[in-house]
């Protein structure tokens, strides 16, 4: 069975489990539910309409890395019941596909969290974009899959530390930083219109850049950590 | 400068420069002493 | 070993003696004898600690990439020797910490009195905290990871560290140069004057010897501490081995 194969059953095998209980995705969406009310609390959107515009970007970024680091620790939590964890170790296929499979399942969960939660934004935020709205659909994949491929990536290595919960945040936002910065400033300049194109495609240049570059080490780098003993 | 204006406080110039050096021996100190305490406090060598 | 401990002890102990008598001599050149500075005040006396403290943080993140780099190369074919690429990687990131954490807090203290804010989100100025943040992530994981993993997953967050830093300097430089941050003022060390720099190269000097000695001094506690494990471990081995059938 090639590569591609391999990584469709891990994939397949993930968003079963995850019909199956549902128990990310809600946990996911609860939680950016709970981070938008609080920020509108926090202040007035309505009032400020030029504020919200400039924060929201900042907001909605926010609201996703926390959620997805939730569900990131629960995503291997579910390989190490039923020493499944060992199991897959021993499998001849390779372990980079196993990664690759449980980043997409990963990626297809937030998406899903954020197609529920944009219009949560607008709803709340009195949101109406001054740029080009159709950039947001370049934007929020490739900001996403930063987040998700190297979170998949730490969530794994602290797998068998203690503190787990702890050691993800950790780990994840430092390394994050460059993409979390194009990432914000690429939605804010395209919500606000204060960025022109060639800035905002810079941005996202650099995150598609990001986005290469983590990936490729994150797959190569995936064997060395799984048999990490 | 001499001593007498090194440890004068009054300025926050001063307070602040005072606090700087202070910090880097603190540390560097506390770490280098960190280190002695622990090395006395492992098994040497039985070889 | 026996024979080779009295000679490395007496190294050791000169490498401290010299990096002690250069940074009392730094400081007798930094606080007595320089004249302050003309811009600034007796304030700018700072830069003699803040800009080798930094610079020397700047120097031991590549030893322990270097170092965590020969772990991952060694792991399999020579167990020993990774073992003690692994003992100079988790001193180095120690140390960097030092030092990074003495380049913030001194640049902090600085800068509030030289510019009137504490802080500010500048290419520089960013990456150095978010180095501080990696390498403190880097030791929280040997501490939080599991015995016998924690050495190659440390290994592999040096490597992530080394990656990111340069494309977080980059990413935040292209940022400010689009939107240029408040200026607050010429950048503290602009324009060195001659009189400057005897007391400047005696702190940079102290500096890097005191940072190479305390490096060398936490690899060996390092060592020692790994060679005790094991002696323990051999101990127990051999102790089970004697208990009657």
């Amino acid at each position: 069975m090639n590569y591609l194969g391999h990584v469709l059953d891990h994939l397949r095998k993930d968003l079963r489990l995850e019909w199956r209980s549902r128990d990310s995705i809600n946990g996911m969406l609860f939680f950016s539910l709970l981070v938008v009310v609080v920020f509108g609390l926090a202040f007035d959107p309505a009032g400020y309409p030029t504020t919200t515009r400039q924060i929201a970007g900042g907001i909605l970024w926010v609201a996703l890395l926390f959620a997805s680091i939730t569900a990131l620790n629960q995503s291997w939590a579910r390989e190490l019941r039923n020493q499944v964890l060992e199991a897959q170790r021993m499998a001849p296929s390779p372990a980079s596909a196993l990664f690759l499979g449980k980043a997409i399942a990963n990626m297809l969960f937030v998406l899903v969290v954020e197609a529920v939660l944009a219009p949560i934004f607008i709803v709340f935020f009195n949101l109406h974009a001054l740029g080009n709205i159709w950039l947001l659909a370049l934007i929020l994949p490739l900001g996403t899959w930063a987040l998700v491929v190297n979170g998949t990536f730490f969530a794994a290595l602290g797998l068998r530390a203690r503190n787990r919960e702890l050691l993800l945040p950790l780990l994840l936002l430092p390394i994050s930083l460059p993409a979390l910065l194009a990432m914000v400033q690429a939605t804010t300049g395209v919500l606000t219109a204060d960025l022109d194109p060639i800035q905002i495609n810079t941005w996202i240049k650099q995150l598609a850049g990001y986005d290469i570059i983590f990936t490729t080490i994150c797959i190569l780098l995936f064997e060395t950590i799984l048999n990490a003993e | 400068m001499t001593w007498q204006s090194f440890f004068d406080v009054s300025t926050m110039e001063h307070r602040h420069l005072l606090f700087a050096y202070a910090t880097v021996l603190v540390i560097q100190g506390g770490y280098c002493a960190w280190i002695a305490w622990n090395w006395v406090h492992t098994k040497g060598s039985r070889r | 070993m026996e024979q080779r401990t009295p000679s490395l002890r007496n190294v050791a102990w000169l490498g401290f003696g010299i990096a002690v008598a250069v940074l009392v001599v730094g400081f007798r050149q930094a606080i007595f004898l320089t004249p302050a500075d003309a811009a600034q005040g007796n304030v700018g006396r700072i830069f003699y600690y803040h800009v080798p403290s930094a610079t020397m943080g700047l120097v031991f993140p590549y030893i322990n990439f270097l170092a965590a780099l020969a772990y991952l190369y060694w792991r399999r074919r020579n167990p020993l020797r990774a073992l003690a690429a692994d003992a100079l990687a988790l001193a180095s990131a120690e140390v960097t910490v030092v030092f990074v954490s003495i380049g913030l807090i001194t640049g902090m203290l600085w800068g509030r009195v030289a510019w009137g804010i504490w802080w500010a989100w500048d290419a520089r100025l960013t990456t150095y905290l978010l180095l501080w943040l990696l390498y403190v992530s880097y030791l929280l994981l040997r501490r939080f990871s599991s015995t016998g993993e924690s050495h190659t997953l440390s290994a592999v967050l040096s490597i992530f560290a080394a990656v990111d830093v340069p494309i977080v300097y980059m990413s935040i430089r292209w940022w400010r140069t689009q939107h240029p941050a408040p200026v607050f003022g010429g950048a503290p060390g602009s324009g060195m004057d001659k009189s400057m720099l005897p007391a400047f190269f005696w702190n940079l000097a102290g500096w890097a010897i005191w940072g190479i000695f305390i490096l060398m001094f936490r690899f060996a506690l390092e060592r020692r501490r790994q060679i005790a494990e094991q002696e323990a471990a051999l101990q127990a081995i051999e102790a089970s081995l004697e208990i009657p059938q």
